[in-house]
């Protein structure tokens, strides 16, 4: 078990490495960051300056900072879905199968390792662009929950995403998979908007859902920030990364059973 | 000759739906099996270099990795190294070491020093030997300019070193090459060749290969198992295969003018093309160069290219004098 940990450490270290020598993705990442907060705040800035229309109220000071850190998980998912499918539709298992390791304990490593690294880059992005445009940001306390939130944040994405890259052995093509969790990680996570501007049978619904533990409860901790609170978001999230990680192995586990019965998929 | 691989009545049937047309046949498809392998029996001495050869479909890549451990078979026993393949693939994984000609196993967008220190934790190897062992695979592989580079942005020919390279790294007992050269221009074929020969014959390494190049073959091996339909055909040392099968080249002469015409023993004139005269050459009758100084001696030859028969031709061959006997 501890090689096992130590051979996914140095494949942590490999993604990292590799979504640094691809700086210049990183950066075109960092760009599309700052263009899509320069929209959103401009949309949020409005919006918070006429609430008298809304039939909800919204919190002091908008959405922007909400957005600010629900665009940063976002942005610095990784694709771990796109390799799964890549390699169980080409063959590109069968090398991995040959080894001692366990292929998707490597490959969640390498992803995160890239992950993390983007998630720092982003951080630090967000920092200039509040800097720059001449926002408040979060109070300096709400820095390290919102780190630790940010790290399980994209833990849950990530697993999200590798349980549609998984069902790549049964439906070759993981496109509608992916599509659905996407759209239910922008709806019932709440990329734009926090879950409780929602009725509240809908928001309770999408408190419980990996969607919110992936968004909204690092987002809303960037909003209003409290020890209470981050000790909620980071038990539902610690809950979904537990729960999804074990499906993941379940899909795995069936996957590999019917890839070395009937040699592909 | 102690056994590391011993195969018994191995097989392995695939069942898949087969389409049909019409909206509500599409719910009830109809299943055919296909057997890609049919009982073979082999064994495999220690140190040997042994080529399985086949035409596609043959069913030599369903025996690589049933013995590798990656696919399960429908029947049959098999222990490779004293092993079930694929009910102890873990710890067989440590003493194999394979290469997929088709398929890489290093990270593209890192230096290949990197993706070979990954290797090394993910076969647990300790830090000295593992060292000692990349610093002579580099020197005999002549990597230590590749080690930095990108694996993508090398050639085919540099990767393939690498491939091997990092295949060897954890010091495995037995080698499985599929399709090991394919690809790769002819100077980088032979330096592959060399190497796995070379490298199993000092270490007393266990070789078994698939290929279509029957140079890969001939220049390797010691051993060659010939499968075809999921059976073995004929399982020989590789110099009684090539003095019963692969004593013919395939010599195309172009020329400006009227073809070639050859009256040598052994050499007969295929069907040709307008400015092209192919000729099978029989080498125990008459060697390669004495038909290219003929050709030459009668004038007007602007290319000369020498290749084996097809592969399928080989085959065809072989199965036609195994029905007959």
């Amino acid at each position: 078990m501890r090689r096992d940990l130590t051979a996914a450490a140095v494949a942590l270290r490999i993604g990292a490495g590799q979504a640094m020598a691809g700086w210049t993705v990183l950066a075109g990442r960092c760009l599309f960051y700052v263009l899509i907060m320069t929209v959103l705040s401009a949309l949020w800035d409005k919006v918070a300056a006429e609430p008298a229309r809304g039939a909800i109220s919204l919190p002091a000071g908008g959405l922007v900072l909400y957005v600010l850190a629900t665009e940063w998980i976002t942005l610095a998912l990784p694709a771990v879905h796109m390799k799964f499918e890549d390699d169980i539709r080409s063959g590109g298992l069968e090398p991995h199968l040959l080894r001692p390791k366990f292929y998707l304990l490597q490959s969640l490593a390498q992803s995160l390792g890239g992950t993390l690294v983007r998630l720092a880059v982003l951080g630090v992005t967000a920092v200039v662009w509040l800097a720059m445009t001449g926002r408040q940001g979060p109070p300096a306390g709400a820095y390290p929950y919102l780190f630790v939130l940010g790290v399980l944040a994209v833990t849950v994405g990530m697993l999200l995403y590798a349980v549609a890259g998984l069902c790549a052995f049964w439906t070759r093509r993981i496109l509608p998979v992916q599509l659905v969790i996407q759209k239910l990680m922008f709806l019932l996570g709440g990329l734009f908007a926090p879950i409780t501007l929602y009725p509240d049978w809908l928001r309770k619904l999408a408190e419980a859902t990996p969607f919110a533990a992936h968004l909204y409860w690092a987002g809303v901790q960037a909003l209003a920030p409290s020890g209470a609170m981050f000790l909620t978001a980071a038990a539902w999230q610690v809950l979904w990364i537990v729960l999804l990680s074990l499906l993941c192995l379940v899909l795995w586990r069936a996957g590999l059973a019917k890839v070395l019965r009937e040699g592909g998929v | 000759m102690s056994a590391v691989i011993t195969v018994k009545s191995l097989a392995k049937a695939y069942r898949y739906a087969k389409r049909r047309g019409g909206f509500f046949e599409a719910f009830s498809p109809e299943h055919v099996t296909v057997e890609a392998v049919a009982g073979v029996d082999f064994e495999v001495g220690k140190g040997e270099r042994v080529a399985i050869i086949g035409p596609n479909g043959a069913g030599k890549s369903t025996t690589l990795k049933m013995l590798s451990g990656i696919l399960e078979p429908s029947s049959g026993e098999a222990t490779v190294l004293g092993l079930t393949p694929w009910k102890q693939r873990k710890a067989l994984a440590y003493r194999i070491g394979v290469v997929f000609g088709q398929r890489s196993q290093l990270w593209g967008e890192l230096p290949a020093r990197e993706s070979f220190a990954l290797l090394r934790h993910i076969y647990d190897q300790e830090a000295a030997p593992f060292a000692k062992r990349l610093g002579e695979l580099t020197e005999r592989f002549a990597l230590a300019e590749l080690l930095d580079q990108p694996v993508h942005r090398m050639s085919l020919g540099q990767r393939m070193r690498c491939e091997i390279t990092a295949s060897l790294l954890h010091g495995p007992n037995l080698l499985f090459l599929d399709e090991p050269t394919i690809g790769l221009d002819v100077t980088a074929k032979a330096a592959i060749r060399d190497f796995i020969r070379e490298h199993a014959r000092d270490h007393g390494q266990t070789v078994l290969l698939t290929s279509h190049d029957t140079r890969d073959i001939e220049l390797v091996c010691d051993r060659v198992i010939v499968v075809n339909q999921g059976r073995i055909v004929v399982d020989q040392p590789t110099d009684q295969l090539r003095r019963r099968f692969l004593g013919r080249k395939i010599i195309t002469f172009q020329s400006a003018g009227q073809g070639v015409s050859l009256n040598l023993p052994g050499v007969t004139r295929r069907a040709s093309e307008a400015h092209a005269t192919i000729l099978e050459v029989d080498t125990r009758l008459t060697r390669v160069e004495q038909v290219i100084a003929a050709a030459l001696a009668d004038g007007g030859i602007e290319d000369v290219t020498i290749e084996d028969p097809p592969m399928e031709e080989v085959i065809a061959e072989i199965y036609a004098s195994t029905h007959a006997a």
